[in-house]
C-alpha cells in the first residue's frame, strides 16, 4: 500500500530545530542583559521539573505532589555531601540523583495501591514530611536558615551555566522522549488508562509504576541538585506545595501529555512571570498612572521607573490562565497545537486507506 | 491445552458469589457460558484471569497453578479476555492499544514486527482505516472490534470473551462471528459468554449453565436446552415471556 508521508512530522522537525538554534543563540541575543539570562537558565530547570512531571502523570497518570521532594532530597543530599564529606558538586549531584531515584523507588512502592486523590494526599504529606524534616534537622540541613552549595562553576558569568542547564534539558528531554517512545512509554499510557485492562493483556503494572516514580524522580533529583549548585543555595521553603503547585500549572498549561508542551509551558510561564514582575509602559502612561498614584496603589500596584510593578496581580494573572486553560483547553495550551501540527496528513492517509479497496474494485473492473 | 477449575468458590463478605465450580477444557472448543444476571459469570471470568484470588478451590493453566498469579502473568502464559463494559485505552491510537499486549509478552520483538502483525489483523477485520484513531472516538461496536484485535496481537491459547455482541450492529457481529471462527481454526479455546440466544446456540459447542454461582448445566447445547433445572432457572423465564 502507497503510505502518504506525514508532512505534520516535519513541520514539527523544523520548528523545533528553529527553537533549538533560538536557545543556542540566546546568550548572544541577550549579551548585555544578563538578568534575562539568568531568568532563562532557570527556566530550564522549570523546564525538567514540568516536562519529568509530565512524564509521570500525563503519561502514566500517577498524580503526585512529591516531585519537589524528590528534587529537594537530590539538592540536600549534594550539598551535604559536598559540606561534610567535601564531594565535588558533580559527584554531589550523581548522589543525589541516585538518592531521588530510591526514594522514588519506596515513594512508587507504597502508592502502588493508591489511585487519583488518595495518591495526591499520600504524596502531598510525603512532601510536607520531607520539608519539616530538613527545617528541623538544622545541625545536617541548616534547618530554615539554608544549606550552602558549592557552586558548580567559579564564574560570574551566566553563559557557562545557561549552556550547562540548556544542554541538562536537552539531554533529559531527549531522555525522557526515548523513554515515552519506548515500550516504557506504552505501558505507562496503557496503566493510565485503564490498570485492569493493561494487567489482562500481560503488563507486569506494579514494575512500570514504579519505574514511572524512579525515572521521573532521578529526572527531578538532577534538575534540582544541578539548579541549586548553580544558586549556590537551598532553603526548606523550596519544597513547598505552592512551588510543586507551580511545577503542576506550568505542566498543565503546556500540555501534560507531551514532554515538549510542557517544558516549552514552563519556560514561558517563567519569563512570563518575570516579565509581569515588573511591565515597561510609555512615558505618557506613566504620567497618568502617576496622577492617579493613590488610585494605582489602592489595586496593589507600585509604579517604579519606566515600570509597573504587578507585585500580587502577577500570581492572580497566573491563576487565572489555569483555570481557563482547565476549563476551555483540558490538554494544555501547547500541546494542541503541536498534535495539530504533527496529525497534519494522517487525516489524508486514514481517508486514502478507506478509499483504496473500492479503487481497487474500480480498477479491477475497469480491467479486461 | 488444559484450563482447570477446581471447586472454586469466592464469596464477597457475606455474598456468595461462586459456590464450588468445577470446569475443565482440554481441547479446542468453543463453551458457551450462560446463566441470569447476577449468576456469577464475570466473577468466574475474573477468578480465572487473577483478578480475584478464589476464597475456595484452585484454577490451573496447562498444569501449572495459576489462582496465585497476578493477571499479568496469567495473560503471558496464555489466556486472553475482553471485558463486559469495554476498556479500549481512550487515549491511545488504536495502533498503540493493539503495541501493547504484543510488546507485553515478548520483550524482545522489534515495533516493525508489531506493527506489521497490528496492519494484518486491522485488514482481517476490515477496520484498517481506524488504525490512527484515538479508542475515544470509537464506536461501541467499534470498540469490541478493538479488544478482539488486541486479543489477537495477545495471541492466547484460551479466550474469554464477555458479552462480545452487546450493543453491536449485525455487521460487526459478522465480524465477530469471523473472529470467532478464526481463533477456533488456529485450535484455540472460547469461553463465550454471551446474553444473546441465538449466537450462543450456533456457536457453542459446550454449554454451560451458571445459577446462583453454581453449576447446573455442562453438556452438549442441544442437551443443556432440554435439561429441566436449565429450564426452570434461565431458558424456563424466557419461554414464559
Amino acid at each position: 500500500m502507497k503510505r502518504i508521508p506525514l508532512q505534520g512530522k516535519y513541520i514539527q522537525g523544523i520548528l523545533l530545530f528553529l527553537l533549538l538554534v533560538f536557545a543556542f543563540a540566546f546568550p548572544r541575543i541577550m549579551a548585555d542583559k544578563p538578568y534575562w539570562l539568568y531568568v532563562a537558565l532557570q527556566s530550564f530547570f522549570w523546564a525538567m521539573m514540568a516536562a519529568s512531571w509530565a512524564l509521570l502523570a500525563g503519561y502514566a497518570g500517577q498524580f503526585s505532589f512529591a516531585h519537589v521532594a524528590f528534587m529537594g532530597i537530590a539538592a540536600y543530599t549534594s550539598g551535604i555531601a559536598g559540606e561534610r564529606l567535601g564531594w565535588s558538586p558533580v559527584s554531589g549531584i550523581i548522589l543525589g540523583t541516585v538518592m531521588a531515584g530510591f526514594v522514588g523507588f519506596l515513594v512508587g512502592y507504597l502508592c502502588l495501591r493508591l489511585r487519583s486523590t488518595y495518591l495526591a494526599l499520600f504524596t502531598i504529606a510525603f512532601s510536607e514530611i520531607v520539608r519539616l524534616i530538613i527545617n528541623a534537622e538544622h545541625q545536617l540541613t541548616g534547618g530554615p536558615m539554608g544549606l550552602y552549595m558549592e557552586p558548580l562553576l567559579e564564574t560570574t558569568s551566566y553563559v557557562p551555566t545557561y549552556y550547562i542547564m540548556l544542554a541538562a534539558l536537552i539531554v533529559t528531554l531527549l531522555s525522557m522522549y526515548a523513554i515515552a517512545n519506548s515500550r516504557f512509554g506504552l505501558f505507562f499510557r496503557a496503566i493510565r488508562e485503564d490498570e485492569e485492562a493493561a494487567a489482562a493483556m500481560g503488563v507486569h503494572v506494579v514494575r512500570y509504576k514504579i519505574a514511572a516514580f524512579v525515572i521521573t524522580a532521578m529526572i527531578a533529583g538532577t534538575a534540582g541538585a544541578l539548579d541549586h549548585h548553580i544558586i549556590g543555595f537551598i532553603a526548606p521553603n523550596e519544597l513547598m506545595i505552592p512551588r510543586m503547585s507551580l511545577i503542576i500549572a506550568m505542566a498543565v498549561i503546556g500540555g501534560t501529555e507531551s514532554l515538549i508542551s510542557a517544558s516549552i509551558g514552563a519556560i514561558l510561564i517563567h519569563f512570563l512571570m518575570e516579565w509581569l514582575q515588573a511591565i515597561p509602559v510609555s512615558e505618557a502612561m506613566m504620567a497618568k498612572l502617576q496622577a492617579n498614584a493613590a488610585t494605582v496603589q489602592q489595586f496593589g500596584l507600585t509604579l517604579g521607573d519606566g515600570v509597573i510593578q504587578t507585585n500580587a496581580w502577577r500570581m492572580a494573572f497566573f491563576g487565572l490562565m489555569l483555570m481557563l486553560t482547565l476549563r476551555f483547553w483540558r490538554n494544555g495550551l501547547i500541546q494542541p497545537l503541536l498534535e495539530k501540527i504533527g496529525r497534519q496528513g494522517i487525516a489524508e492517509e486514514t481517508v486514502a486507506k478507506r478509499k483504496l479497496p473500492q479503487e481497487e474494485n474500480e480498477n479491477t473492473e475497469v480491467q479486461p | 491445552m488444559k484450563l482447570e477449575i477446581k471447586n472454586v468458590s469466592k464469596s464477597f463478605g457475606g455474598m456468595q458469589a461462586l459456590n464450588g465450580v468445577s470446569i475443565t477444557i482440554d481441547k479446542p472448543e468453543i463453551v458457551g457460558l450462560i446463566g441470569p444476571n447476577g449468576a456469577g459469570k464475570t466473577t468466574l471470568t475474573n477468578v480465572i484471569d487473577g483478578v480475584h484470588n478464589p476464597t475456595r478451590g484452585e484454577v490451573w493453566l496447562n498444569d501449572e497453578r495459576i489462582d496465585t498469579f497476578p493477571p499479568y502473568q496469567i495473560a503471558r502464559r496464555g489466556l486472553g479476555r475482553t471485558f463486559q463494559v469495554t476498556r479500549a485505552f481512550r487515549r491511545m491510537t488504536v495502533l498503540e492499544n493493539m503495541m501493547v499486549p504484543a510488546m507485553a509478552i515478548n520483550p524482545t520483538v522489534s515495533k516493525k514486527e508489531v506493527l506489521e502483525k497490528s496492519w494484518d489483523i486491522l485488514r482481517f477485520l476490515t477496520v484498517e482505516h481506524l488504525a490512527n484513531e484515538y479508542g475515544r472516538g470509537l464506536s461501541g461496536g467499534q470498540q469490541k472490534l478493538l479488544e478482539l484485535a488486541r486479543l489477537l496481537m495477545l495471541d492466547p491459547d484460551f479466550v474469554i470473551l464477555d458479552e462480545p455482541f452487546a450493543g453491536v450492529h449485525p455487521k460487526l457481529q459478522e465480524t465477530i462471528y469471523g473472529y470467532i471462527d478464526k481463533v477456533r481454526q488456529e485450535g484455540k479455546a472460547i469461553i463465550l459468554i454471551s446474553h444473546d440466544m441465538d449466537s450462543i446456540f450456533t456457536l457453542s459447542e459446550r454449554l454451560i449453565v451458571l445459577n446462583f454461582g453454581e453449576i447446573i448445566a455442562d453438556g452438549h447445547p442441544d442437551q443443556v436446552k432440554e435439561d429441566p433445572a436449565v429450564i426452570e432457572a434461565y431458558l424456563g423465564a424466557d419461554e414464559e415471556e
